[in-house]
Formats: structure tokens, C-alpha cells, sequence
């Protein structure tokens, strides 16, 4: 097959989660205290493109559900984290509905 | 009789590197409230706001009831805190704190009202299951120089979630100096936080009430 063929259905599959991802996921150091994860939750749902967060401190995962066809940068997830004072490991995308994250986790919806 | 300063260095050895939690700065914009009810030898009050994560600004009001020798002083004043470093750690949180302050004293062993000083440091590390912080405050003018050491140590039953109830057994050791309370004052404490709100109560080995209550929103 040709490699550029490859490469073309390669990006066009990425495009396709990219600008269908509902969800965005971060990993975070220093998360170990609800009383102090407070912070995050607050700065996230200041975005104007975040419709839902979840917290799992047993995961250290801090999940952010997206309005429809509304995205946030990674470089302003990030400032956001660190300006709270944690340490943001990874940041993926998904379209993994928030309500399922929340089920993986063993959460119910507040 | 074994010194305060050995208990401490004994439980720092225990946990390893202390380093210091988020009391005097919760969140970036998020405003602090804490009450203290100690023991009957100490009553504070305190407000902060941070504008960052990394300083906040109020004040607060605390007094001092010795029970050595009857007298008493009262210190409202204006403090700056500073968090000095953060660690982030996989699974655990540490941060040094420090601050500096100024305000006005009055007191039942000298006459008017005179300035005094405030400054303190903070060190505290914790991780889900446990939980290790140490303090020392003082409050200083002509008059006076009253310095609050205090150590924690605590231990969760459970790893509590973001939307659960935290539930900490803590133990504190406190000493003053300035004649406000002769040897180390212990006390075994019962930790409860949940959202914004913290309550912690207990009783000392002198069975009087030591309880501490936090708001941040």
C-alpha cells in the first residue's frame, strides 16, 4: 500500500477525534486533597467551553466535559493548573461521554 | 523528660521529608476563613484572600490566656503569606510557607496599646493516608514574645474521593513560650472536611478543648 495513502488515512482518522473529542483528560501531580482540589475545579469551570468537570483524587485525573464543537488549548488547561499550583502530567483528548468517565471512576453525578 | 524539640525531630525522621499543606492559601481567588479555639490558652481568628496560588493577603485576631500566670494579650494584625516551594509528587503534596506581618497589641500587663510583629513559617506533606505538619508562630512587641510551636500528625482510615467525606485522626503537640502554658500540650483530634468546609475537634492531655474550623470558597 502506498505510504502516503497511509499516512493521509492516518491523519484524517486524528482529525476526526480531534474535532469530535467531547472530553479532555489530565493527569495531575500533587492531586491528594479534595479540600485543596477545590482550586481546580474552580479555575476549569471558568472556561466558557467547559460544560462539566470531574475529579478523581484515586486517579489523579482531573476530566473536563466540552460544550458542543468548543475546544480549550492545551497551553491554557495547563496555565490553569499550574497557576492553581499543581503539576499537569499528560492531557489527552477523547469522545468518551463525561458521564462514563464518571461511571469508570465509580462516581455518580452530583 | 523528653524535650519537645526531640518529639519533633523524632517524627521527622518518621515521615521523612516534611514539607508543608495549603492552610494559609487554599486556591487562587479563593478566600480562606479559619477559627481556632485552643485549649483555652489561645483564640484566633483569621481571614485571607489569595490572588494567586502562591500568596495570600487578610488578616486576623488572636489572644492569649496564660495559665501560668493569669495575664492576658490580644493581637489584631495584617500578615502577608508566601508559599515558599511546592512539591508535586505522583502521590503526595508538600509545601513550605512563610509569612510576615504587622499589627496592634494591647494586654492586662502593660498599659495602651503597642505595635507588634507577626511571622511564621509552615511546613507540611501529605498523601491521602497521611498527613504531617509543622508550625511555629510568633507574635512579638515590647511587651511580649509569644512563639506557638505546633506539630501534626495524622492518619486517614480511608483514601477519601473528591466528592466524600475526609476523615483524619490527628495528633498535636503544641508548646508556647512567654509563660502562656508550662510543657508540651497534646491533643488527639478528630479531622472532618468536605467541598469547602473542615472541622476538626478534640481534647488535650489537660482535658480541655482544642477544635479548629476552616472555610474556603
Amino acid at each position: 500500500m502506498n505510504p502516503y495513502r497511509v499516512l493521509l488515512v492516518a491523519l484524517l482518522m486524528f482529525a476526526s477525534l480531534v474535532a469530535h473529542a467531547t472530553t479532555i483528560e489530565m493527569h495531575v501531580n500533587g492531586l491528594v486533597c479534595a479540600f485543596c482540589a477545590q482550586g481546580i475545579e474552580k479555575k476549569l469551570r471558568k472556561f466558557p467551553a467547559t460544560a462539566d468537570v470531574v475529579v478523581s483524587l484515586e486517579q489523579r485525573l482531573v476530566a473536563v466535559a466540552l460544550k458542543d464543537g468548543q475546544d480549550i488549548p492545551d497551553a491554557e488547561l495547563r496555565k490553569a493548573l499550574t497557576n492553581a499550583g499543581y503539576t499537569v502530567r499528560t492531557i489527552e483528548r477523547s469522545d468518551t461521554p463525561i458521564d462514563a468517565i464518571r461511571s469508570r471512576l465509580g462516581q455518580s453525578k452530583p | 523528660m523528653i524535650r519537645f524539640s526531640e518529639i519533633l525531630g523524632g517524627a521527622l525522621v518518621l515521615i521523612g521529608p516534611v514539607c508543608a499543606l495549603s492552610k494559609p492559601i487554599a486556591f487562587a481567588n479563593g478566600t480562606t476563613v479559619m477559627l481556632e479555639y485552643g485549649a483555652g490558652t489561645m483564640k484566633e481568628a483569621q481571614i485571607f484572600y489569595a490572588p494567586q496560588y502562591n500568596y495570600s493577603v487578610g488578616g486576623g485576631h488572636v489572644e492569649f490566656d496564660s495559665d501560668v500566670t493569669s495575664g492576658t494579650e490580644r493581637i489584631t494584625y495584617a500578615r502577608l503569606n508566601y508559599l515558599l516551594h511546592r512539591w508535586n509528587l505522583e502521590s503526595a503534596q508538600a509545601n513550605v510557607f512563610v509569612w510576615g506581618g504587622a499589627g496592634g497589641a494591647t494586654g492586662s500587663t502593660f498599659s495602651g496599646t503597642e505595635f507588634a510583629v507577626n511571622a511564621g513559617a509552615q511546613a507540611d506533606y501529605e498523601t491521602r493516608r497521611v498527613y504531617a505538619s509543622l508550625k511555629t508562630d510568633l507574635q512579638k512587641a515590647n511587651a511580649f514574645s509569644i512563639r506557638v510551636d505546633t506539630l501534626q500528625l495524622g492518619i486517614a482510615p480511608y483514601e477519601h474521593e473528591y466528592n466524600q467525606i475526609a476523615t483524619w485522626f490527628v495528633v498535636q503537640a503544641r508548646q508556647y513560650t512567654d509563660d502562656i502554658h508550662h510543657g508540651t500540650e497534646v491533643a488527639a483530634l478528630l479531622r472532618l472536611f468536605k467541598g469547602g468546609a473542615w472541622i476538626e475537634a478534640g481534647i488535650t492531655n489537660g482535658g480541655k478543648l482544642q477544635a479548629m474550623a476552616m472555610f474556603n470558597f
